[in-house]
């Protein structure tokens, strides 16, 4: 600025836009790359790739092979015993019922921190911001321990309870709900409305955004859990679509076009709801960064 | 919450019991949570702590108790402290390069210009992005023979180059994949963050007649001191705990040049069935973490300005 105003006026937008192209390469071309390796034929991925010419990423010959075998539905597919249909599932499964029980308890979690009357809260609340404390990843073997002795280990259990309430959501709920004008309440009170019915009816309304935003945390917390789905679940029918995808690759390195599609196949659900709902991760983002 | 005491000890007793009617239900709304957090956050610490003094296994459960046998082992294992260095390594190059780098990016992109949505959004997809499917990704870009990235580098004349098959560039390769997969999570709260300094300041001292450069080292630097450390602390924390990227890209090799601590303590649980020792060392590692966090805290609270 302080040199000359009007050249840099001038340079400034080509050299923002010679930025958005090449940020966009750098994030998306690996995107790009297994997306569009996913619908061609096999020998073509390995065949074009050297030299670099545009035919390296782009396909010649479109086809969905690479699908109809992680699907099991092509021959070749069910031979090789792929079933990522069966991923997807268990993924989907866990995925509803984890965020269904983490809205339940720990919207009721939250609206106990935020409203009702209780000696001490604030030491149960010093009780639920400790657990920040405690990291995830050192502790999944104590964990492990933990959900051996209640025997579900190997159950799509072991991967639903241990969730089904969650400290960073309970806190960032808390901070929200706090924000709802009290009135609401109390007028509800006169009305002759009790604690459970303040929370459905007034409460969970008005904390609708931040109720989507925790719901979409959550979703993508689960969605991607990789790590504690290794070791908790070994039966193949159990396994999440995160943990298949691992285990395609380093076993059978050579089809990368199928390694193509289970990670499409893995991916796409979180991205497209980002998509479609940004600004509530953004959102999420900074909280999280606020706590 | 005050005003039920104030009504008087003549009707005391039944106040009293209507009072304790409603604790006790308020406390119904919490109760599935606490207990959520003692069963898993809690208990297994406890668990891991008794565990890691006896020869734990998981089909026997509970053995012979050894006392500080599994500590000792560990402490006297080479490979243990090989992990932890590793763990160490790889936090110290992926903290700083990423905060460079997201704080450098957060400067771009909070500026409300045509075109900067995109952007915030192109860089955030690698956020939501799994970390097992950006490994697997990246771990098949660098592939000596047929990754994408030794096409890319042709096209300068390099010629095939090993990452992640190659000790000295193992832990870099990986470093690079977790920086481009997250450095759009800390570049959204350092915009953030930068939204919150009043832009006053900044018209201040462009009449005072400092440039950009040094409005961004006197105003926004400091001002951003909360925020960084906030990151810092955070990504620290998680970058210490490196696990997927190694089992997917390296499993701990070549030469266990990415022998991360967690690997490490994945391996001797899970592969060796060596429990109790993959408890102590998971012990050690929680205790470091827990000082870090527990410093780091501190350091954090002493640090509100503005």
């Amino acid at each position: 600025m302080s040199t000359s105003p009007r050249l840099s006026r001038a340079v400034e937008p080509v050299l923002r836009y010679f930025l958005y192209a090449f940020l966009s390469v750098v994030f998306l071309l690996p995107f790009v790359w297994m997306v569009l390796g996913s619908v061609r034929e096999e020998s073509e991925i390995h065949g074009l790739m050297f030299p670099f010419t545009l035919h390296t990423i782009w396909p010649v010959n479109w086809t969905l092979k690479s699908y109809l075998d992680i699907y099991g539905i092509s021959a070749e597919g069910q031979a090789g015993g792929l079933m990522f249909q069966v991923g997807l599932r268990n993924s989907a499964i866990i995925a509803v019922a984890v965020v269904s029980c983490s809205l339940v308890f720990n919207t009721m979690a939250a609206y106990f921190f935020a409203r009702l009357p209780f000696p001490g809260k604030k030491y149960l609340f010093a009780y639920v911001v400790a657990t920040f404390l405690l990291p995830f990843e050192v502790t999944v073997v104590p964990l492990y321990l933990v959900v051996n002795q209640l025997d579900l280990q190997n159950t799509l259990w072991a991967l639903i309870v241990p969730f089904y309430s969650s400290p960073f959501i309970v806190f960032m709920l808390t901070q929200f709900l706090g924000g709802i004008p009290k009135e609401l309440d109390e007028a509800a009170t006169v009305d002759g409305a009790n604690y459970w019915q303040i929370l459905w009816r007034v409460i969970f309304p008005n904390a609708l955004p931040a109720l989507t935003t925790a719901a979409l945390i959550e979703f993508q917390f689960i969605w991607n859990l990789f790590y504690w789905p290794l070791i908790a679940v070994s039966k193949l029918d159990l396994q999440v679509i995160q943990v298949m995808i691992a285990s395609q690759t380093t076993d059978r390195q050579i089809y990368w076009g199928r390694t193509f599609a289970g990670l499409v196949s893995a991916v796409v659900p979180v991205v497209v709801l980002f998509l479609f709902c940004q600004r509530f991760y953004f959102r999420g983002a900074v909280l999280s960064g606020m706590k | 919450m005050s005003a039920v005491p104030a009504v008087g000890r003549r009707s005391g007793a039944r106040v009293l019991t209507l009072q304790r009617r409603r604790y006790l239900i308020a406390f119904l709304f919490v109760l599935p949570a606490l207990v959520n957090f003692a069963i898993f956050r809690y208990i297994p610490i406890v668990m891991a702590a008794r565990a890691s003094l006896y020869d734990y296994s998981l089909l026997g459960g509970f053995g012979d108790f050894v006392g500080l046998k599994n500590y000792l082992r560990a402490f006297d294992d080479d490979l243990f402290w090989t992990s932890l260095k590793v763990s160490v390594e790889f936090v110290l190059m992926k903290v700083p390069a990423q905060i460079v780098f997201s704080l450098l990016l957060a400067l771009f992109v909070s500026r409300e210009l045509r075109g900067m949505g995109f952007v915030r959004t192109v860089i955030f997809i690698p956020v939501v992005t799994s970390i097992v499917a950006a490994a697997v990704l990246w771990g098949m870009m660098y592939n000596k023979d047929q990754g994408l990235i030794q096409s890319l580098l042709g096209i300068f004349g390099v010629p095939h180059t090993a990452f992640i098959s190659n000790p000295t560039l193992a832990l870099p390769a990986i470093v690079v994949m977790m920086v481009w997969k997250e450095v759009g999570f800390s570049t959204i709260i350092f915009v953030a963050g930068l939204k919150n300094i009043p832009q006053m300041f900044y018209e201040a001292a462009a009449i005072d007649g400092a440039g950009r450069v040094r409005q961004f080292f006197a105003i926004t630097l400091p001002l951003l001191r909360p925020v960084t450390l906030f990151v810092v602390v955070t990504q620290t924390i998680s970058a210490f705990q490196v696990f997927v990227p190694v089992y997917v890209m390296t499993q701990g090799g070549p030469a266990f040049a990415t022998n991360a601590l967690v690997y490490y303590i994945y391996q001797n649980g899970f592969q060796y069935n060596d429990m109790g020792f993959a408890t102590a060392m998971s012990f050690v590692g929680l205790v470091i973490l827990v000082l870090m966090s527990i410093g780091q805290f501190r350091l954090l609270r002493g640090d509100v300005e503005y």
